[in-house]
């Protein structure tokens, strides 16, 4: 503690009278500060604890403390069959649900090796699915970042997107948010009558909308102050700390699973992957507003080149056999009951897959024991890998920097607390 | 050491004793062949035809049930052609099996669910209309039949035959028409019919006391004892929810083998019935601190005139009868007595039932010889003594009018009997809710671990022996079962190798799979 500190440290047990300070004592103490930010705060993602040591607005140090939501994704999955599981991985990342949904099922299919066995129409509707995903997801954080920083105009614009593409996957699904719609195998059910009409309608739709809100924001002074070499990351700190997705390409990584380690149809399918250059919060921003964009190409390529057929592969080990044999022959009626009660049986080994989730490479490795329950999963989510960054990224900033920092790093409490 | 043959079973070697069949010796190597009809318990009669593999130099595929291991025998399990026959035979089984899992109770443990899951699961070839046969036929007086869905293996015939010893059932007609039934005028009516149940491969037979009670797949298993007579088959207590809905033999070489007979299948009613749930004085509830006061002021008359008198069960476990006697000797007792329930000649048939029908007769013998107290029956009490502590709640051939003129204080897991004219009742958990050991009459010393909540107040036997020995100012302290063991086995010379197995979970049968 220094001297001023002491003389300062007196004055308040009150032996001295404040008449008697000199201007120095009078000023505030060159004390550093440590206050909370969350667990519960208005202008952060998630429930996220951050302690903060401040020299007045500056963060000199800051311990970042996650698990609010820990729900025991990982334990609680060895208690599920596989395909219990997938009701749990919809809380993982909430805002894309079905992408996680997507990365479960392609580990499971990669021990029972149905991987190139899935129906080409099963995989374009998960394409689709996902996409639609992504876009919510990019549109949530775009939309509420810009909240915090004040621009309220562009969150209601983008949130009322997001309704729209809720709407059409709760056509889909019959949920709005937590969907469970992928299964082993393929996808629960065919989309629905009148889907491609209704989803070109809302592509427009939304394409009118981005224009807006790029208006309000892109050259926005305010806005631009508050991203532009904010939170700075730079490409070699990216890869060293895990960073993928948005981040990472922000930074100029260009890696996106898509790409890079090709699944289901994306190979057949066109589209690019933005890459930034300055790894600034502007930069996580332009990134993700150009994948929205790739986003609503793919979804219009997926619709002129969906084919016909099943959503689900002819393989009675993970197939659940249609209600009517269900109850009239006892062959499907075993079947029907082995797969819900024992759960689908899966061979003993290892699989580790990977998906390119809203936020980046999501993966799932599931260890199998032979029976209808993972014997270990575990789930490699982007979010707590990049909140792992966040205090490095806000150090020397100011305290409200720390918004549009954690903003962009998007950390989603579900799928970072698992 | 006797002969031994080598053989090849999917390309792995193996050595077994000579006579052994080729399904044992596949599952010494882990490799499963599927199987309905044959039961290690039971003759071989290779009927379901579910268990053909191909031995090498033989033309045709052969029942790994009835083929004996030869020298240098060659046996594929997993070819193309017995995987094949597998698959038909389910296909051929299932043509006729009614579509009955979701009313079905053994749905979930059932072995065509399993076999047919893991080995066909495809569609039926035939949609010709299923022969239909009857159904909830009553075979007598525990057991309902469902002829649809028999497959005809005959486990339970066999069962009847070799376990009971009594043939009370056959099979009748020929073709998609033969069905499972008793003789003209007969039923199953023998003390081990339940048996049949459980060797079942299907919802064919099953218990009437346990139909449409509970879902197998929701019950969760715990090791114990058979509590019903001095055999102690090894049972595993099926409970949910802090109930035991059934009990079924668990496989012991040397007690029970694979069975145990259906009187002690029905002992768990007595888990929850007429039970002492809070301790009571004179008749009244009471908390525990009042009653064990008052069951030391009680008896504090009879013992400082040495008219007393300690009366251990042999319905109790070791432990609880380990404690009383140790109370017995630091209260300076050199005679205790000892209540069981009378013996019932009729019931020894020279398979598992015995006449003794308290479980734990020969537990409470060793104690007391180890403990060097004399031993008499309890309807020897000395006519002089004023008070006692009985533990249980039998007192054989003692007067009711004089019971009530002495101060008893009754450890006792139920209130009936002698225990309605109790001084002083104190609450103690059942067989079932505690862990402990018994020895039965060839002297096993077996463990039983608790699988279900006590009702109440109730805590173990050993527990109160302990609390009113601290309320009398005697030195008597253990903390968990396994001291109250780890003392006895000190003290009892015959015992002084046993362990203290490590505490069982309750095992999930959900996650247990299908166990068939």
């Amino acid at each position: 503690m220094s001297a001023d500190a002491q003389t300062l440290r007196q004055l308040v047990l009150g032996q001295k009278d404040v008449q008697d300070l000199n201007d120095t004592e009078a000023e505030l103490a060159p004390e550093l500060m440590t206050v909370n930010m969350g667990p519960s705060h208005p202008a952060m993602h998630g429930t996220v604890r951050i302690v903060l040591t401040v020299d007045g607005e500056r963060v000199v140090k800051s311990d970042v403390q996650p698990g609010y939501l820990h729900r025991c994704f990982e334990k609680e999955s060895e208690y599920a069959t596989y395909t219990q599981v997938f009701p749990y991985t919809d809380r993982l990342n909430y805002v894309s649900p079905m992408i996680n949904n997507v990365g479960w099922a392609m580990a499971v299919e990669k021990l029972m090796g149905l991987t190139t066995r899935i129906p080409k129409r099963a995989e374009y509707v998960r394409v689709i699915v996902s996409e639609i995903s992504r876009m919510s997801d990019h549109l949530t954080c775009v939309g509420a970042s810009a909240m915090e920083l004040g621009a309220f105009g562009p969150f209601l614009f983008f949130l009322k997107c997001r309704e729209w593409l809720y709407e059409i996957l709760e056509t889909v699904s019959g949920a709005r948010l937590t969907h469970t719609y992928v299964r082993v195998g393929g996808v629960n059910k065919d989309l629905p009558d009148g889907f491609h009409a209704r989803l070109a309608h809302t592509l427009d739709q939304i394409e009118k909308v981005m224009v807006e809100v790029e208006a309000m924001l892109n050259n926005n002074k305010i806005f631009r102050d508050r991203m532009a070499g904010i939170g700075a990351m730079t490409k070699e700190q990216a890869i060293a700390t895990g960073c993928v997705g948005p981040i990472a390409r922000a930074c100029g990584v260009d890696y996106d699973v898509r790409k890079d380690y090709p699944y289901s149809v994306y190979p057949e399918l066109e589209f690019d992957v933005p890459v930034g250059t300055t790894g600034d919060c502007l930069d996580r921003y332009l990134v993700r507003i150009e994948e929205l964009k790739q986003c609503i190409r793919i979804l219009r390529q997926c619709m002129k080149q969906i084919p016909d057929g099943p959503v689900m592969v002819d393989d009675p080990r993970v197939a659940m056999p249609p209600k009517v044999d269900t109850y009239n022959t006892i062959e499907s009626m075993i079947r029907h009951f082995k797969h819900i009660v024992d759960g689908i049986k899966v061979p003993a080994g290892e699989a580790y897959t990977f998906v390119e989730g809203g936020n980046g490479e999501l993966g799932f490795y599931i260890v199998a024991d032979g029976t209808g329950r993972p014997y270990k999963a575990y789930v490699r989510s982007p979010s707590f890998v990049h909140l792992s960054t966040a205090s490095a990224l806000i150090h020397n900033h100011l305290i409200a920097d720390i918004v549009p920092i954690f903003g962009m790093i998007n950390m989603i409490g579900g799928e970072c607390d698992k | 050491m006797s002969e031994t043959v080598t053989l090849t079973i999917d390309g792995q070697s193996v050595t077994v004793p000579k006579g052994t069949n080729v399904l044992e010796a596949a599952r010494t190597l882990g490799v499963d062949i599927s199987a309905f009809c044959y039961h290690p318990g039971l003759p071989v009669v290779a009927q379901c035809r579910q268990c053909l593999v191909s031995v090498e130099k033989n033309p045709k595929l052969q029942p790994s049930c009835q083929q004996a291991c030869g020298e240098g025998m060659v046996v594929h399990t997993k070819d193309a052609q017995s995987t094949l026959a597998r698959k038909q035979m389910l296909e051929f089984t299932l043509l006729n099996h009614p579509v009955d899992c979701p009313i079905c109770d053994k749905a979930g443990e059932c072995t065509l669910q399993k076999l047919y899951f893991e080995n066909d699961n495809a569609n039926s070839r035939v949609d010709t209309p299923k022969v239909h046969k009857a159904k909830a036929v009553d075979l007598g007086p525990t057991i309902v039949l469902d002829q649809e869905r028999c497959i005809l293996c005959s486990r339970c015939i066999r069962t009847c035959d070799e376990v009971a010893g009594q043939h009370q059932l056959e099979f009748a007609n020929r073709g998609d028409h033969e069905v499972l039934t008793t003789a003209p005028g007969e039923t199953l009516d023998n003390p081990y019919s339940l048996n049949t149940v459980d060797v079942c491969p299907v919802g064919a037979l099953t218990a009437k006391d346990f139909r449409f009670t509970m879902r197998a797949w929701e019950l969760e298993s715990t090791p114990s004892v058979c509590n019903g007579c001095a055999t102690g088959c090894n049972i595993e207590i099926h409970h949910k929810n802090g109930r035991a809905w059934r009990l079924i033999p668990r496989h012991n070489p040397d007690v029970n083998a694979y069975w145990m007979c259906d009187e002690g299948r029905f002992t768990y009613h007595d888990l929850r019935e007429h039970r002492l749930a809070a301790a009571t004085v004179d008749g009244l509830p009471a908390g525990w601190d009042r009653a064990i006061k008052a069951a030391a002021d009680r008896l504090a008359v009879g013992r400082a005139a040495g008219q007393f008198a300690i009366v251990l069960s042999a319905l109790h476990s070791n432990e609880d009868n380990f404690a009383l006697a140790k109370l017995a000797q630091a209260w300076g007792v050199t005679q205790v007595y000892v209540a069981a329930k009378p013996p019932v000649p009729a019931r020894a048939d020279g398979r598992l039932r015995v006449g003794d029908i308290n479980p734990n007769t020969a537990g409470v013998k060793a104690i007391a010889e180890a403990l060097g107290l004399a031993v008499k029956p309890v309807y020897e009490l000395d006519p002089t003594v004023r008070g006692f502590i009985a533990l249980g709640d039998v007192l054989p051939g003692i007067d009711q009018g004089k019971l009530k003129e002495l101060e008893y204080v009754a450890i006792t897991a139920h209130e009936r009997g002698p225990v309605s004219l109790a001084k002083v009742g104190l609450p103690a958990c059942a067989w079932a809710e505690t862990g402990g050991t018994i020895t039965n009459n060839k002297g096993h010393v077996q463990r039983m671990h608790a699988a279900v909540p006590p009702p109440g107040h109730a805590i173990p036997a050993w527990e109160i022996v302990v609390r009113l020995a601290q309320a009398t100012g005697a030195k008597l302290s253990w903390a968990h079962a396994r001291d109250v063991f780890k003392d006895m086995i000190a003290a009892v010379p015959a015992w002084s190798t046993l362990t203290w197995a490590r505490e069982v979970r309750p095992l999930a049968l959900r996650f247990a799979g299908s166990r068939g």
